[in-house]
Order: structure tokens, then C-alpha cells, then sequence
């Protein structure tokens, strides 16, 4: 847009980790824009503000914002985290590791899963996690910065960071402060709408009247500004199929494993984030204190209300995608950002992508509902539900010759989809014809060299309470 | 899960370029998996006309472990960094689809948003300064990007009557079996109306489990035995016909980018390779005759004609479907888009690509044949949306041609783009597929599509940093080019010179 008709102020509602992150966002990127926050309480149910888990790709959006990540993990606020453990989710009942990052080695152009399927037809091979750096970091609690030359096995891993969602709050917060955003306390009592549909201002419970270009709903699932305008949802609760929630906390040591750990029991599952000092831990299932929603909004870009976070994606904990999925969105809308007239043909292409973004999150998180390899409790019957269809073509191709069909926007990667079908236990039916085109002779030795560097590497390397000390000095 | 299944037999009709290809990339890759058997009837001959490529090709080369001047030498090859579209948006102008990229973003602020708001200014120059495949071409200048660089990338041009030997040669050293004869029946299974055998005019039956039809226009197996539906695309891309003709090369240098003109019914390619151009005119029959656009064509040619004008006759437009039964097909069999943009050879590389992602493993199922068809479809759609723009985008009015092409309606997902261009500057995201960023700037501002506004984000970014980001990026392009050969003396330096001794 010229500058003419550039959007010069913008109203966020929710007080959490995704409207003061969206705040921030915008605020650093148009300065000539005002911007500021309706402090809403959080909503219990919205999971992008209240878990504490976030992917690698949170470097970006903390380098974006001006964030200094070492600071954050000196200050006892984040951790680093490698990936997710998952127990008692498989059909052999192993445990698996999913980890940042990549799995082995490909030969030449092909895939390291299918040089690793065709080893095991053949002779043998260990469990496919063995030949990640990070999953062996994560599984023996460790951490080491990934190195520079790309040719070293321990340059290819990535890490996430996982935080104190009200340590973190707070930092965000004071990070406002610095970033020319405004505060705003209070509830809103109405919404006054324009002609076109779009919200003209919005009234608070004392009275005040808020006027803005642009208002972005961060104020959780129930989406209390866009669902005014445009209620249209899309139910992915068939796929990930259990509803409530309960969060707990309890103390713990100080040092915290490098890995999420997920366990599945019969009725529901739950997830362990070891924090600094405490271990948060969410169960999921068909009782729980909190009702979750798993969806999202049709358009959650409508006129001049965008919505972020839950209010637009809802999914839930088991791939730790949910602040990812908001940070996406962010940086989609501020790629995108159309003017002040708010024409159709810019929000239609923010919200064409914005699906594109989130349609293989919903995958990949209802891959291990829908294939968990369990037969008993609740889990039976997931498995005879129909995935939605970007997931069962996926599901036909991997299970059939353990190919990937390509989506548009995907920002779960091959190694991610190859460790969780694996470690679930899809192997495919057939080897792919490529893959007889790898000599096993040189690829077979070259597999257990891997294994056995990166055994030996990880078992050199100080405890993460070692690497913490250290950084903290 | 046996390691060692049966090998599926290939079948492949056809021996021009989409057929070698095919070939070649088997063997090379399937070659555990499949024996390859090809069929080609010198009676019949083929298409193949001067080839300018995409740099998808590079790949292509590289996978089946050629050597890059051993190839170039045997198709005559030329390196190539673009297309120069003379007289689109207006007679008169011209401007280069470089295969590089305008600028660099400035805080993940792509180039042209800001370049725009110096324009807006009356600064920041000619867009093309800032791409390096420009001043490279309008020097004359070559040299490939430093390894791991993204900053540019090239093609080649060459010679397709030569490549596909060149690849006849390499399969069937690495066992593919060449018949020489025409096809005179096609047997089908009654039941699954599978295609079986092929009975040559010999009276030899040819069996296979798979048959990629590589027969051009003619589509034998996809066309003439399956009846596959063609959805046709001339209401937009309206030229049917080609005529071509070679030319002796000018004196001086040889130019690494195809050029193309527009005409009054349609467009004339001049792709350079070592040893003569390839020029031809692109156009609709319905506009002009053939002896007309002959006529034309030689006397736009700027050498001496090597043969007489040669006449192709084609309609725009794909198969519904182009992998159906055990029928793939490959190259113009599946479809044809004209070659303004150089697509046919990536589309040939693409659909091989795909088979063999998807090459059966044991009876061929309806899964895989449609995402083959998926993933097809994708492509010529959107390759045929950016063609469209290139006639659509004019200010020509000097033609029925031209008035007819410039206020048509396009296709619904094109105007979408167009109309996100205009308003924002964003040229809508696609992952895959061909053409990215940089080659919709190009055609768009190129062709005199101005946006009337450009990434809020602009506003954020500093003058000062931002005139001396640009003064910085057009130094570094003008120290890169200035050590770079001479393209002819580059081609000479690679060893890859029809000069020098294979």
C-alpha cells in the first residue's frame, strides 16, 4: 500500500502471549502505526498463550522482535528443547523420539527414511531415532549448540525453546515497554460495527471508546471480535478427538530434560514440560478441567478484524505447534499486510495461505490419534476414522512406498513426518524402486558409523545442568 | 517386502526428445526396477526445434552424471540467463526474465517493494540494474554462480535434434533396447482395457506392464487408443501454428539469453546456439497465413537462412488426464503450452520426475495415477496463467491479434494475481511450479503493470540505509561482472566448444 493508504493504528484484544506478541510484532515493523493492547484476561482454553513449548523456528520471531533468546535462558525464563518423547504411542509400545532437525543422511537424492527402510529389509538397522543427533541429545537429556560445518553430524539438529508461560508473559510485556505499545485494562462491553461489516470502535466497560484501523482478536478460541462478524468454523475434532484439559504444576529439580515427554494411557495422554524448577504437565482426554477446541476459522481475516491464535487455529498440545502456528500467522499478516481499505482481493490471499499453513498442522497432529498403533481404550476407534484428505493421501503414499505428496505452505519437513510415521510404526508395504539404486554395501557401514559417532559424541558431552551453569556465568 | 520384485516393463513410444529423456532418466534411476524399451520410426521423425531450457535442466544433466561440457559440445549448447521479450507491454520496449533475482530483501522486505517507493521518488533507477543476469547479458558476459550461491542461476540453449541422440547413446549403453519402426496396432486387455502390445509393421509384437507415450501431437496411446479428453486452452492462448527456420549467426559475440519478439500475430523466438540461431514465429492461423508468416519470419531473421521455413502445427491446451491406464504421457502427448517461456523441456523433466516418484510397484493403482494427474495438472496451470499474462499485459493495439488478447478474460485465477499485484505488489505464493517472485516482477513491470502500492513495511526502512543498501548491491554486481568472459571465450575456457575435441 502507499503510504497514504496505510493502516496507522491498530487495537489488539487478549493480554497473553500471543496478542502481546502480535502487539510487538507490528508495532516494531510500523512505526508509524500505533498500536496497542486490550488486556483481556487469558482465556483458559487458549493453549497458543498458556503451554509452554515452542519450535525452532521461535529464533526467527525472537530475532524479529528484538528478543535476545541467551538472555532468556540465563534468566532462568526458557530452556532449550529438542523435541518430544512419546511412550506407550506405538503398535510395538517402543518409545520414539521426535526430534528438530534431521534423521541420517540422505544418499544422494534419496531420502535418508528410505536408505534406512531398505537397510532393514535387508540386513538390520537400529530404530530410525538412533541416527538423529538431536534425538540422542534429547533421549540422554543433554545439550550442545548445533555446530557450523554442515558436513559434522552435529551441526544437523535444531532445538525450540520451552519457557514459564508467565515468566515469559511478563518479559513480553516489559518488552512492549520498549516497543512503543500502548495498555489498555479492561473488558469490552461493545463492539460498534461499520457499514461495510468491518468494527469501527470498540467500547469498554468504563466507558471508553476505542477507534482503530485494524483490531487483531488474540483473545482465544472463542474469536469474541471476529465471531461477530463471520462465525464460520471448521470442527477438527473427528481428528483430534479429545476435548478437555487439565493443567497442573508441581516443583521439581532445577534441571530439566532437553525432551516434551508424551505418554498415551487408555482414556487419555499426557505431556510433561520440565521447566526450571517445576514440571507442568497437561492431561488430555475425555475429562479434564478445561474444554479445548480443535479447529479453526473459516476466514480469520474478515474486513479489518484479524484474528491470531487460538481465535483463528485451535489445536491441541500434542505436537507443540500451537504458539507456531500464531507466530505464522503473524509474519503472514505482516508479509501480506493489505491497506486500510482492507481489499478483498488481500484478504483473500491471507487467508488462502493462512489455510495453506495450517491444513498439514492439523495433519500431522491427528496422525497420532488416527494411526496410534493402540488397540485398546479409546484408541481403537480412532483408528476407523476417516483422516482428513490432505492426511489419507499422505497416510496411502507413505504407507504404500513411503513417499510424501507435497503441500503448499508445509512447514512440518520430511525427517518430522518420516520420524512420526515410523515411530508409530507405519512402515511401508514396499520399498521404493529409487531405493535399490543405493549400493547397501557402502550404505549399511556408513548408517552404523553414524550411529556409533553420534553415540559417542552425546556420551562426551556435560549434563545440561553442566551447559546451564556454564552459560549462566 | 521383497527386495528383488520383477522388473516392470517399460515401453516408450516415441524417440524425440521426451522419449530419450524418459529413457535416460530410467535407466539411470529405475534401473534395478524396470527395462526400458524404446520405440522410434525414422520415417516419422520429430518436433524438436532449436530447445531453450529452464535451469531445472542443470539437474536433469547432473543426475544422470553427464558432464557439462561433454554435453554442451554435442548439442552445440549455449549458456543462457534469461529471456528478452522485445515489444510486449509496448513496441518499442524491451525488458529480460533473468533466471536471478532483482536485489536483495532488506529486513525480509523483498526488493521490488522497495525499489517501488523509490521510484515513486523519481530514484532507485532501472529495475534490471539490479539484477545481475542483466548486466551480465547485456555485456555479453558469462560465468556460473559460485557454488551455493542462490543469486542467479542459468540454462542452456541447445540443439534437440542432437540431445535426444546424445541420450539415446548414454541409455542404451546403460541398457536400453532401441526398435526402429511404426507402430501399426495397439492390443488392449478386453477387461481392464489396459494397453498389452504394440504390433510393429514388422509383424514383432512389443509387450510391456507400462507405456509412456512420448508420440508428440499425434498421442498415440493417450489420444488416438484412450480417447483422453483434451481440454483445450486457444480461447486464450490463441497461436497454433509455428514456422521455423535456422540462420547463420552474426558476427561478434554469442548472446547467453533467448530473445523474443513480438509479432502482429503472435511472437518469433532467437535462441543462439554455438553454431547458427534458431529462430521461429509463433502465431494464429487465424490471423495470418502460413506463407505470411514465412514470409515474415525470413524477413525478420538477421542471418542467412540454413533451411527452408518449416511448418508446426499444435493447439494450446492438456490431457484431463495424463496418466490413464498403463498409459503415461510424456512431453506433447500430454500437452502443449507454447514455448514462449521455454517450459517444454521442464515439463517433459517434471512428468519424468513424477513417474518415477510414483513408478509402479507391481499392478499400477488408481492411487498413484492420480496424484501423478495432481501434481501434472498443477503444473500446467499455473505455467499457463504466467503465459497468458505476457500477451495479456500490453498496451498493443496495432492488431486484431493484440486487441483481441489485451481485452479477453482471463482465466479466474490469473486475475486474481493481477489484481493482488496491482493493489499491493504481492505476487501470490506458490511453493511449486515454475515461475517465482522474480519472474512475475519481471512480466508485470516489464510489461508496464505498476502496482499502486507496495509493503507498508517499506515506510519503516531508513533512506539513508536504504540508498546506500542499493549503491552497495549495484557495486557488488558491477565488481562480480566486470572479471567475467566473454560468453563465447567462457564457452572456450569450460572446454565445451563444438571447436574442441570431444
Amino acid at each position: 500500500m502507499n503510504e497514504d493508504g496505510a493502516i496507522r493504528s491498530i487495537v489488539v484484544t487478549g493480554g497473553g502471549i500471543v496478542g502481546l506478541s502480535a502487539a510487538i510484532a507490528f508495532a516494531r515493523a510500523l512505526p508509524d502505526t500505533s498500536v496497542s493492547v486490550i488486556e483481556t484476561p487469558v482465556d483458559p482454553a487458549a493453549l497458543a498463550d498458556r503451554l509452554p513449548t515452542a519450535l525452532p523456528e521461535i529464533s526467527r520471531f525472537h530475532a524479529l522482535i528484538g528478543l535476545d533468546e541467551q538472555e532468556l535462558v540465563r534468566s532462568g525464563i526458557a530452556t532449550h528443547h529438542l523435541g518430544t518423547l512419546f511412550r506407550h504411542w506405538s503398535a510395538s509400545g517402543e518409545e520414539w523420539v521426535h526430534a528438530f532437525g534431521a534423521y541420517g543422511k540422505p544418499v544422494g537424492t534419496i531420502r535418508f527414511d528410505q536408505v534406512w527402510l531398505r537397510a532393514r529389509a535387508a540386513v538390520k538397522a537400529l530404530p530410525f531415532d538412533r541416527y538423529s543427533m538431536g534425538a540422542a541429545l534429547a533421549r540422554a537429556g543433554k545439550f550442545v549448540h548445533p555446530a557450523q560445518d554442515p558436513n559434522f553430524v552435529g551441526s544437523r539438529f535444531l532445538y525450540g525453546l520451552r519457557f514459564d508461560p508467565d515468566r515469559y508473559r511478563e518479559r513480553l510485556r516489559a518488552h512492549c515497554e520498549h516497543s512503543r505499545v500502548e495498555f489498555r485494562d479492561g473488558q469490552i462491553a461493545d463492539v460498534e460495527r461499520r457499514e461495510d461489516g468491518g468494527i469501527a470502535a470498540l467500547h469498554l466497560e468504563d466507558g471508553a471508546r476505542t477507534e482503530a484501523d485494524l483490531f487483531v482478536d488474540c483473545a482465544g478460541p472463542s474469536a469474541q471480535l471476529l465471531s461477530g462478524i463471520d462465525d464460520s468454523f471448521e470442527d477438527w475434532g473427528s481428528w483430534l478427538p479429545f476435548g478437555r484439559l487439565t493443567l497442573t504444576s508441581e516443583a521439581s529439580g532445577d534441571i530439566p530434560a532437553t525432551a516434551d515427554r508424551v505418554a498415551a494411557g487408555t482414556e487419555s495422554w499426557t505431556i510433561e514440560w520440565p521447566l526450571r524448577g517445576r514440571t507442568m504437565t497437561a492431561r488430555i482426554g475425555r475429562e479434564g478441567d478445561v474444554r479445548i477446541t480443535r479447529g479453526r476459522r473459516l476466514r480469520p481475516w474478515v474486513h479489518n478484524v484479524l484474528a491470531l491464535g487460538d481465535a483463528a487455529t485451535a489445536l491441541d498440545p500434542l505436537q507443540g505447534l500451537n504458539l507456531d502456528a500464531a507466530h505464522s500467522a503473524i509474519l503472514l499478516a505482516l508479509e501480506l499486510l493489505p491497506g486500510r481499505d482492507f481489499h478483498a482481493v488481500e484478504i483473500d490471499e491471507y487467508n488462502r495461505r493462512a489455510e495453506q499453513v495450517t491444513r498439514r498442522m492439523r495433519d500431522f497432529s491427528a496422525l497420532p490419534y488416527l494411526r496410534s498403533g493402540r488397540t485398546d481404550g479409546e484408541w481403537a476407534q480412532f483408528v476407523e476414522r476417516e483422516p482428513p484428505d490432505s492426511l489419507a493421501l499422505t497416510l496411502d503414499q507413505y504407507g504404500f512406498r513411503g513417499r510424501l505428496p507435497f503441500y503448499e505452505e508445509e512447514s512440518v519437513t520430511r525427517d518430522s513426518w518420516a520420524a512420526a510415521m515410523l515411530g508409530l510404526g507405519i512402515i511401508p508395504r514396499n520399498l521404493d524402486p529409487q531405493s535399490r539404486e543405493v549400493p547397501l554395501e557402502e550404505a549399511v557401514p556408513a548408517m552404523s558409523r553414524l550411529a556409533a559417532e553420534i553415540e559417542q559424541i552425546v556420551a562426551g558431552l556435560p549434563s545440561y545442568a553442566d551447559y546451564l551453569a556454564r552459560m549462566s556465568r | 517386502m521383497s527386495d528383488k520384485p520383477a522388473k516392470t516393463r517399460v515401453v516408450i513410444l516415441g524417440g524425440g526428445t521426451a522419449g530419450w529423456m524418459t529413457a535416460a532418466a530410467l535407466v539411470k534411476q529405475l534401473g534395478h526396477a524396470c527395462t526400458v524399451e524404446l520405440i522410434e520410426s525414422e520415417e516419422i521423425g520429430i518436433v524438436g526445434v532449436g530447445e531453450a531450457t529452464l535451469p531445472h535442466i542443470r539437474f536433469f544433466v547432473e543426475s544422470l552424471g553427464l558432464d557439462e561440457a561433454d554435453f554442451m559440445k554435442a548439442t552445440h549448447a549455449t549458456f543462457k540467463l534469461g529471456i528478452e521479450f522485445h515489444d510486449f507491454g509496448r513496441v518499442g520496449t524491451h525488458y529480460l526474465h533473468p533466471f536471478g533475482s532483482f536485489g536483495a530483501p532488506l529486513n525480509d522486505i523483498p526488493f521490488h517493494h522497495y525499489w517501488l517507493q523509490l521510484q515513486s521518488k523519481g530514484k532507485g533507477g532501472e529495475l534490471w540494474d539490479s539484477s545481475i543476469c542483466n548486466v551480465m547479458a547485456a555485456r555479453n558476459r558469462f560465468a556460473p554462480p559460485p557454488p551455493g550461491s542462490a543469486l542467479y542461476s542459468y540454462a542452456y540453449q541447445f540443439d534437440a535434434t542432437l540431445f535426444g541422440p546424445y541420450l539415446r547413446d548414454y541409455s542404451i549403453a546403460r541398457g536400453a533396447v532401441r526398435t526402429e519402426g511404426k507402430v501399426v496396432d495397439v492390443e488392449r486387455d478386453a477387461e481392464t482395457g489396459d494397453v498389452t502390445s504394440l504390433k510393429m509393421e514388422s509383424g514383432e509384437r512389443i509387450e510391456g506392464d507400462l507405456f509412456v507415450d512420448c508420440s508428440g501431437f499425434r498421442a498415440l496411446l493417450i489420444g488416438q487408443t484412450l480417447q483422453e479428453e483434451w481440454e483445450d486452452w486457444s480461447r486464450w492462448l490463441p497461436c497454433d501454428r509455428a514456422v521455423a527456420m535456422p540462420c547463420t549467426p552474426p558476427p561478434g559475440g554469442i548472446e547467453p539469453y533467448t530473445r523474443a519478439h513480438a509479432m502482429s500475430a503472435g511472437w518469433r523466438w532467437r535462441i543462439p546456439l554455438q553454431h547458427r540461431i534458431g529462430n521461429g514465429y509463433v502465431y494464429s492461423s487465424a490471423q495470418i497465413s502460413d506463407d505470411e508468416a514465412a514470409d515474415a519470419l525470413v524477413a525478420a531473421v538477421e542471418g542467412e537462412p540454413l533451411a527452408d521455413p518449416r511448418l508446426l502445427k499444435f493447439r494450446a491446451g492438456r490431457r484431463k488426464r495424463s496418466w490413464s491406464n498403463n498409459v503415461v504421457a510424456v512431453g506433447l502427448a500430454s500437452g502443449f503450452l507454447e514455448p514462449l517461456e521455454s517450459t517444454s523441456i521442464y515439463l517433459v523433466q517434471g512428468a519424468i520426475a513424477q513417474l518415477i516418484e510414483l513408478f509402479p510397484i507391481g499392478r499400477i493403482r488408481d492411487e498413484d495415477r492420480a496424484e501423478f494427474n495432481r501434481v501434472t495438472d498443477a503444473e500446467y496451470d499455473r505455467i499457463r496463467d504466467f503465459l497468458i499474462l505476457h500477451y495479456h499485459a500490453t498496451e498493443r493495439a496495432d492488431s486484431s491479434f493484440w486487441n483481441h488478447i489485451r481485452t479477453m478474460d482471463v482465466p479466474d485465477s490469473l486475475h486474481q494475481k493481477m489484481e493482488l499485484w496491482r493493489r499491493s505488489a504481492h505476487v501470490a505464493k506458490y511453493s511449486q511450479g515454475l515461475f517465482f517472485e522474480p519472474s512475475w516482477v519481471a512480466v508485470y513491470v516489464g510489461q508496464g503493470i505498476m502496482p499502486d502500492g507496495w509493503d507498508q513495511r517499506v515506510a519503516t526502512l531508513d533512506p539513508v540505509a536504504v540508498q546506500g543498501a542499493v549503491e552497495r548491491m549495484l557495486a557488488q554486481i558491477s565488481s562480480a561482472v566486470d572479471p567475467m568472459p566473454d560468453h563465447a571465450e567462457f564457452i572456450r575456457m569450460r572446454n565445451a566448444s563444438i571447436e574442441q575435441p570431444r
